[in-house]
């Protein structure tokens, strides 16, 4: 085409852009990304919960006192290249006045957005990322001061296991830990903290191993655990990767029969109950959310404000997928991802309300009411109060999987739910 | 020793399998010069079909195995009647990047179907573990390992045995001159995808028991291809020894080389294989060795 | 009982290869079709047979007729099922990596019947080289078994009608002979044939009818002697013509052919 042409036609269209835009009135702007669907399993949940929360929060919830958000929401398919791209997109079409918050929810788009987010941009930026790299002791508030993490690192999650272990380890002699782990980028983060831990409370980490998302078979890898007299196995790095979690799992209940199986957050979940079925039962795992989310779903507790408040809205907004099996594509098969996605929608309402009560509706004051958050996630955390110092939420709790199969017509079918074994435990807090 | 036993023991078993996926390859590739890089794809497929018989419909295991083979089977000739029957005497290379894009096409319609979360896959097959203290293999891999050889010697039976199979054979060799001879190279092509079809879904099916079923199991599909490829690509006995050399091989790398700290070997290892015996032997280790005259 | 009226075949919508092409069958003839490279006979015959789809070729005019009903877009498994037509074809079309008896018993699949293994015994009673080879591969005979083989692996099919397609092509002149003394006997026997082929002489010896084609049609037929007998035959196909060339201009065919025309 005509450079010149091109140019005029450029002019033009930001002459007029220019022209339409109200110079009163600031709209607030926000960017979601979810992985809603690509190669690791589709998670549509993300953004129905988010969608709820957001068009909640425009309408009855009140938006900003008063004043609406402009939401944007993405679905980055576990592509980082994906979530980046979208991300320049936005920052490109929206001016930084409006443009207040962005969230994101893998590492792999974190570290190459870290300059320009942090630098260049100064945008606060929520991730679900549980990286140890980012936002553990080596990262942080003072290396990524933008970045901000809605759980507790994989570093705390299995030095807490690890704790854990410790604790209730009744056997002669020090616990014999082996750690299982996926070749991947969140596979092994957190796993050099763990062992630094495990060397300090002195408990026997007697066998590490990578097992691959794409494995059709465990029998080796149990046996190596065998081998090795594991009394504990830690399971770690598998967010939606229930396929090779139900091979690990059958296999090590017949192979490692007095073995306790422990996990981090992405095996703690409704899911692995599902496909797992009866070889879950015991399964120890930490998680940074309360699931509260039974196989069937009308067993669930519901005396946790925020789940109940999950269920609630699945129920109100999303009837059917609310009600739908696990066989349907389109049906809410684990309430964490809705209710992740409702967390959002609710964090970023309140930020931007304390920053716009604080008088400084900007990424700056977005960035100050982050800091000086201390907030009870609408009552997530057993009512508890905690500040986002580190730039994580620090909140963990030890569930244990109850299972039991039951017939149901003519086939047995999987019941039971992952319930609390410990209180809610603040890793800012507790001595490690 | 008993380490070693284990290792080579669960690494047949599984190898067993792959042997069968491979075997489905070759056939489809002497009948029809085709490689059928769609292999994950039909595997998953057929293991879908046999889900909702038996998993929704509740049939018994001995009537729902026949019936999911079979609708295995009926996909596979589907398959072929729309994709690969036009393309007859024309380039087999067409046939091979027609199996590439059914791959992507197929993965796409069993995500629209099925969603791409996993689906619990208990078999509850009769409990033939063996356990001799050190020694210890699982019921599932052994019924895997069982059935997957049954099936494999099934298919030499078919082929070596019976008019049918001649019949194949002839064809795979060369479709015009079958077909001056009077056998219906299409009925014949037809057969062999149908047959390939439903041997990938047993595999399918007894992968699937291992853990669970999903759109993502049909990754393994991609283990058949240093199976074939180490065999060689047109022999039946080189698709046996391939797969049981790959489940072997990936079985001792796990259990010897990746505690050595070189994790993710495991993953590598076939391949590593393949690019050495390609190097010594290009059509592989069983490859036809061409009739030569002189 | 074989007709072909006025055939015109059509190779990848673009290169003509048969113009318009007429002849005859009668029950029991044992006809003679020879020509130059390219002249069209294995075309002719791949039409007969209903092979030509296979080779992308189309039939654009014309028909060809089997005791009066037409074949045209019937498939080769179907003209060999109802008319008992088979066609082997030319280079020896045995399956290279079966044994000769698997051979044989591929060839007997478009039957269904269960005398496989009698018919199997008058093959081997036409060629009795084969059964000492019954179980080597194909692959691996000589030039003159597999042609032999091809020849009773048409057998099997039991046809009525067998088109043969250069069955002499690179085997030694003794084997020939033998084999157009065994392709007499299998017309004598009531089987009618229609030979292909560039030794002229050899087959006009034991042809009733012959045709000579040229560029895909036909430019000379009768009798299989008149043929061998006729001046421009015998320059030609034959080898022998009355004296040494005059010119080189003389040589020329297709001068000659015009005449013909």
């Amino acid at each position: 085409m005509n450079r010149k042409l091109l140019v005029g036609l450029s002019l033009i269209l930001s002459i007029s852009l220019l022209a339409l835009t109200p110079v009163s009135a600031k709209d607030i702007k926000v960017l979601s990304q979810f992985p809603m669907s690509g190669p690791v399993g589709a998670l549509p949940e993300f953004g129905w919960g988010y969608i709820d929360g957001m068009n909640w929060v425009n309408g009855e919830g009140g938006g900003v006192n008063g004043k609406k958000i402009t939401w944007f929401l993405e679905d980055f398919r576990y592509d980082p290249t994906v979530e980046v791209a979208n991300f320049n997109k936005y920052c490109a079409e929206l001016s930084r006045d409006e443009f207040l918050l962005a969230t994101g929810y893998i590492t792999g788009g974190l570290k190459p957005l870290a300059d320009k987010v942090n630098k260049e941009e100064k945008i606060p930026w929520l991730d679900g990322s549980y990286s140890t790299e980012m936002f553990g002791p080596e990262g942080g508030p003072s290396k990524y001061p933008y970045y901000y993490s809605l759980g507790a690192t994989y570093g705390d999650q299995l030095k807490i296991l690890l704790k854990w272990i410790k604790e209730n380890h009744k056997a002669k002699g020090k616990a014999r830990v082996g750690m299982i782990y996926s070749p991947t980028a969140w596979g092994k983060d957190g796993l050099p903290e763990a062992l630094a831990y495990a060397k300090k409370i002195g408990i026997d980490v007697v066998a590490q191993i990578e097992y691959p998302y794409s494995a059709t078979d465990a029998t080796n890898e149990c046996m190596q655990l065998r081998k090795a007299k594991a009394q504990y196995v830690i399971y770690h790095g598998y967010s939606g990767a229930s396929g090779c979690t139900a091979i690990f799992f059958k296999t090590a209940k017949k192979v490692l029969k007095d073995v306790q199986l422990m996990g981090t957050h992405y095996t703690t979940n409704r899911m692995s109950i599902l496909v797992c079925q009866e070889a879950y039962n015991g399964y120890i795992g930490v998680a940074t959310r309360p699931f509260l989310d039974a196989v069937p779903r009308s067993k669930s507790p519901m005396d946790n404000p925020m789940t109940k408040l999950a269920h609630e809205f699945a129920q109100k907004y999303r009837p059917e997928e609310y009600k739908r099996g696990v066989k349907d594509k389109d049906s809410i098969k684990d309430m964490f991802l809705y209710l992740e996605g409702l967390t959002y929608a609710l964090i970023i309402q309140k930020v931007l309300t304390d920053a716009d009560n604080s008088g400084d509706l900007s990424r700056e004051g977005v960035k100050k009411a982050l800091d000086n958050l201390v907030w009870d996630y609408k009552g997530m955390f057993g009512g508890k109060k905690f500040s986002y110092k580190s730039h994580t939420i620090p909140m963990m709790q030890i569930f244990k999987a109850e299972v039991k199969m039951v017939k149901m017509g003519e086939t047995m079918v999987p019941t039971g739910s992952v319930n609390p074994i410990t209180d809610w435990i603040n890793s800012d807090e507790t001595k490690w | 020793m008993s380490d070693l036993f284990q290792a080579l023991g669960s690494g047949l078993l599984v190898g067993l399998v792959y042997s069968l996926l491979g075997l489905c390859i070759v056939i489809v590739y002497k009948a029809s010069e085709a490689f059928n890089f769609a292999v994950g794809e039909f595997m998953v497929t057929g293991s879908f079909l046999f889900y909702i018989i038996f998993f929704d419909l509740h049939f018994p295991f001995l009537l729902a195995f026949p019936l999911g083979l079979a609708a295995a089977a009926a996909a596979g000739a589907l398959i072929e009647t729309v994709t690969i029957r036009p393309l007859i005497g024309r380039s087999p290379i067409a046939m091979t990047i027609i199996t590439l894009g059914l791959a992507f096409f197929i993965r796409a319609c069993l995500q629209l179907i099925f969603g791409s979360h996993s689906y619990s896959f208990f078999l509850e097959l009769p409990d033939i573990s063996i356990d001799a203290g050190e020694l210890l293999f699982l019921s599932d891999p052994l019924w895997a390992g069982i059935l997957a050889l049954l099936t494999f010697c099934l298919v030499m039976f078919f082929l070596f045995r019976t008019r049918w199979g001649l019949a194949v054979r002839a064809t795979s060799e060369n479709q015009a001159k079958a077909m001056a001879f009077g056998i219906n190279a299409k009925m014949i092509l037809l057969i062999v995808w149908a047959a390939s079809s439903a041997c990938i879904a047993v595999a399918g099916i007894m992968i699937s028991n291992f853990g669970a079923l999903s759109t993502m199991s049909s990754i393994v599909g991609l283990r058949a291809i240093p199976v074939v490829l180490i065999g060689g690509m047109d022999s039946i006995g080189g698709a046996l020894a391939g797969g049981i050399i790959v489940g072997i091989c990936e079985s001792l790398v796990g259990a010897y080389i990746e505690p050595m700290g070189l994790t993710g070997s495991k993953e590598v290892a076939p391949y590593i294989l393949l690019l050495a015996v390609v190097l010594i032997r290009p059509y592989g280790l069983f490859g036809t060795v061409r009739i030569e005259r002189v | 009982m074989l007709a072909v009226e006025n055939l015109r075949v059509v190779y990848h919508d673009v290169i003509s290869v048969l113009n318009g092409i007429s002849l005859n069958l009668e029950e029991g003839e044992l006809l003679v079709i020879i020509g130059a490279n390219g002249a069209g006979k294995t075309t002719l015959l791949r039409a007969v047979s209903g092979m030509i789809d296979f080779y992308d070729g189309d039939i654009i005019e014309g028909d060809i007729k089997l005791r009066g009903s037409s074949i045209r877009g019937m498939d080769t498994v179907g003209i060999m099922k109802h008319h008992g037509l088979t066609y082997v074809m030319e280079d020896r079309p045995v399956f290279w990596y079966l044994t000769i008896e698997e051979n044989l018993g591929a060839a007997a699949f478009s039957r269904w019947s269960g005398n496989v293994k009698a018919d199997m015994e008058k093959a081997y009673q036409y060629f009795p080289p084969l059964r000492g080879l019954a179980r080597k591969k194909a692959g691996y005979a000589s030039g003159g078994e597999q042609q032999m083989l091809a020849i009773a692996m048409a057998l099997m099919t039991q046809p009525r009608i067998l088109l043969l397609d250069e069955p002499s092509l690179g085997l030694a002149p003794l084997i020939t002979e033998e084999l157009f003394a065994i392709i007499k006997r299998l017309n004598e026997s009531g089987i009618s044939v229609m030979l292909v082929e560039q030794n002229a002489s050899a087959a006009l010896e034991i042809g009733t009818k012959g045709y000579v084609m040229e560029l895909g049609r036909i430019v000379l037929e009768g009798k299989a002697d008149e043929l061998a007998a006729n001046k421009d035959v015998r320059e030609f196909y034959l080898g022998s013509g009355e004296k040494a060339r005059k010119s080189y201009r003389d040589a020329k065919r297709y001068k000659r052919r015009k005449r013909w025309l």
